[in-house]
């Protein structure tokens, strides 16, 4: 690594106790793990034992964009947040969670590679971030303001071309639903970092950066980037994430609101849709921000009364500061506990559920936790616990570790695997495996694609055409290690995964993608020489740490599951096959060179990644074999 | 330079267009146009930036209109700007800038910037006639269209 290029050599950190700041070396982080989720991993891997929980003071804040971010290459407005979640379920554990926006290219052009926020303020404060260093900022005036006003108002005091992340009075109040929100809907929200930030007391953190930030070959990124964009033109992502699977009254929903698309800072799909409904504040949104429309359209029928209660939904849910994903799931629960007659109506209206009035009422009790909402501001899997048989309508909904369902597990033996074997729920970064192995049913002819072209690709690059065979556990462990390992690059780079991995391409001839142009734009930007296999082991060791920490923190290879629920047939939908997972999780562990009895890393993979000072730790907690 | 009044005026001449309706606010424009002309990703130094309110889904590109009137060459004490007679654009010669700023102040679009570290002006020069800015817009919001046609002589 090079100070200067792609890298600007500084880590911020931010100690909000004793209200100092200071700056350390980025080089040291980067020559291992680059940046994003790995320099994250490895701030906890040092700084934080196993023992704090979520919102103690000592647990840290690693806000990490990466090497890429603010530079051309498509999709790289992203960065990463690593930190103790208060979702995870049972227990708190080390998670990551990125977002979107213009925050992160903000940060870089500040100077920094990434800041760590650590401690807990006596009173509410703003962090002002600038060229010249941190302010602290009394953040009274600010408190209970929604996320939309708090980022207006701090625009006008400070600058108005300044990037926020903050909170909302969700986040104040520690609910572990909050989401840490920039702009309109860019939030980082399936750990519930929101609460994190709020027991540290901090409301907002406001960047601006005015500083150059080098590019090695600037000839070379801008070639590659235009061939990012060449395999990635027709796209079907920005359909994807706007229309969702491309629901006819969706599609007309949004055709009829839609002001434009919008997107994150240089990229090329704009996944995200200005929606301006007549008698609700206008506010953007994308795929699962439309989560009340189920609901609301069997209510209403395809009026504007539906239309209304539908934006009003997500509108109110980002100025909360509150996680759009868990209340797609979260109405379903209650109204299945309706049905079973498990719910009175608790203040909730729960026969209502549809109507207008229904959601803002939900919303508004779990922000200000009044009444039961006091309880769902837990999370559903937190409030499952209280409810006797709560985990039998629960689990359907929130598979594993508190995370909402994302993806057919039934359905498919690899994401059973993924699910099974992460922190947090698998998709979301790992979308790639999903739009190659479903390979999209519901596509217009042309951008479907065919059986035949998606194994060949399968073959080529998850190891078998049997990796999206969907009938079989076979070759899953290898096609799973395969998507893990992608997705760290992508989260350490950081880039988008809707463009990356470019594992199909609906431009070239044969739809065969490319999966060395993460390493191209690295070695354009950085100049280090990086290669496709290099990267790829940079994101395997990346992997390996969170393994790492994972293992640190309890967990076993009996909890490298999803709940028992899955394993049993429910309403004509098949069983996850219960012995075949524990076999493909063998053929896991042996794949990735790990413990097959305890799913321990060893210390022979650990020392061939590099990662000696991870093994000796791991060996003073016996945690070696 | 002996351009008379008619030729800058009514000169033919090449400009940036912009349709803020549909520009999305990604700011590609001004990371490839700091790019090509500085060799590094230098957003204060872009020739174009665009004005944001994200709360309103509000977008406006700024960028040099390529005036047909031509304030900041009047402006210039140095002469600086140039008209270039064969394209018809206003260029800042920087060899001549001093960085006085006058033709910012001249500017009714304010779309002159300052390169603080070698003090001159800066504004779009068009990339030579196909700007950057324009070939990279993923929702096509900015266009290039050809004023003047045919001088009056």
């Amino acid at each position: 690594m090079k100070d200067g290029w792609g890298f600007t050599g500084k880590i911020l950190r931010v100690d909000l106790t004793e209200r100092r700041s200071w700056t350390e070396s980025m080089e040291e982080y980067a020559k291992r793990f680059i940046g994003g989720i790995g320099l994250g991993y490895k701030i906890f891997w040092d700084d934080v034992g196993a023992e704090v929980g979520a919102y103690d003071p000592e647990n840290r804040l690693v806000f990490a964009p990466g090497p890429l971010t603010g530079t051309l290459a498509p999709g790289s407005g992203r960065f990463e947040i690593v930190s103790k979640s208060p979702r995870s379920y049972p227990k708190e554990t080390v998670t990551r969670s990125g977002m979107g926006g213009f925050w992160g290219p903000e940060l870089k052009y500040a100077g920094y590679d990434a800041l760590v926020v650590q401690g807990k303020s006596d009173e509410w404060v703003n962090l002002w971030i600038s060229n010249d260093g941190v302010e602290f900022l009394s953040a009274k005036d600010y408190l209970g303001e929604d996320t939309f006003s708090t980022q207006i108002r701090l625009r006008k005091e400070l600058d108005t071309r300044c990037q926020i992340l903050c909170i909302g009075p969700a986040g104040e109040r520690l609910s572990r639903l909050a989401v840490i929100l920039s702009e309109m809907t860019f939030a980082s929200g399936r750990s519930g970092f929101g609460a994190v930030m709020g027991a540290k007391r901090l409301k907002a953190i406001a960047v601006r950066g005015t500083n150059p930030l080098g590019v090695f070959d600037p000839q070379r990124l801008i070639e590659v980037s235009k061939k990012v964009r060449a395999l990635s033109n027709q796209n079907t992502s920005r359909e994807r994430t706007t229309l969702i699977l491309n629901l006819k009254e969706r599609e007309e929903f949004i055709n009829k609101h839609r002001k434009k698309n919008t997107g994150c800072f240089g990229c090329p799909l704009l996944c995200f849709t200005h929606i301006d409904v007549p008698g609700v504040d206008a506010c953007a949104a994308h795929c699962i921000s439309y989560f009340y429309h189920p609901h609301a359209t069997k209510f209403y029928g395809a009026t504007l009364e539906r239309d209304q209660a539908v934006a009003e939904a997500y509108s109110l849910a980002n100025r909360y500061g509150l996680d759009t994903f868990e209340f797609w799931h979260m109405i379903n629960f209650l109204r299945d506990l309706r049905d079973a007659g498990l719910l009175n109506q608790l203040g909730l209206d729960l026969d209502n559920i549809g109507r207008r009035g229904f959601v803002q009422k939900l919303l508004e009790s779990i922000t200000y936790r009044k009444g039961f909402g006091d309880l769902l501001a837990e999370g559903c899997a937190r409030t499952a616990d209280h409810i006797k048989n709560g985990w039998e309508f629960c689990a359907k909904y929130f598979p594993a570790y508190g995370s909402a369902a994302h993806g057919p597990i039934r359905k498919s033996p690899a994401l059973a695997l993924l699910w099974a074997l992460d922190s947090r729920g698998p998709l979301v970064d790992q979308h790639s495996y999903i739009r190659l192995s479903i390979s999209f049913p519901n596509e217009t002819p042309p951008l479907t694609l065919p059986r035949e072209r998606a194994e060949s690709i399968a073959q080529r690059f998850l190891g078998s055409k049997l990796a999206i065979d969907h009938s079989t556990f076979e070759s899953k462990a290898e096609a799973v290690i395969q998507t893990q390992d992608h997705s760290a690059v992508i989260d350490i780079l950081v880039l988008c995964d809707w463009l990356f991995p470019c594992f199909h391409s609906f431009a070239t001839e044969d739809r065969l993608g490319d999966l060395s142009l993460e390493s191209q734009l690295l070695s354009a930007v950085t100049g280090h020489p990086w290669s496709e296999k290099e990267l790829n082991r940079a994101g395997e060791r990346v992997w390996n740490l969170a393994r790492a920490i994972m293992i640190r923190e309890g967990r076993t290879r009996e909890q490298d599951t999803i709940h028992g629920i899955f394993f049993r047939e429910d309403k004509g939908e098949k069983a996850v096959f219960q012995t075949a997972l524990e076999q493909a999780k063998t053929e896991y562990y042996r794949l990735r060179g790990w413990d097959e009895r305890s799913g321990w890393p060893t210390r022979e993979k650990l020392e061939d990644l590099a990662l000696f000072d991870v093994a000796n730790d791991l060996k003073k907690e016996a945690l070696l074999t | 330079m002996n351009l008379q009044f008619t030729d800058i005026h009514f000169r033919r001449r090449k400009t940036v267009v912009v349709n803020p309706k549909v520009c999305a606010g990604c700011r590609t424009c001004e990371v490839i146009c700091s790019l090509t002309h500085e060799g590094c990703i230098d957003i204060e130094k872009s020739r174009i930036r665009i004005k944001s309110n994200s709360f309103t889904g509000t977008f406006h590109p700024q960028i040099c209109h390529q005036c047909s009137d031509v304030p900041c060459f009047y402006a210039c004490p140095e002469s600086a700007i140039q008209i270039e007679e064969s394209s018809g654009f206003a260029i800042i010669k920087e060899e001549k800038c001093t960085g006085c700023m006058a033709c910012e102040k001249a500017c009714p679009f304010k779309v002159i910037g300052y390169a603080e570290d070698r003090k001159k002006a800066i504004k779009c020069d068009l990339c030579k006639g196909f700007p950057e800015c324009v070939k990279w817009c993923p929702v096509s919001a900015l266009g290039v269209a050809d004023f003047g046609g045919e001088n009056p002589r």
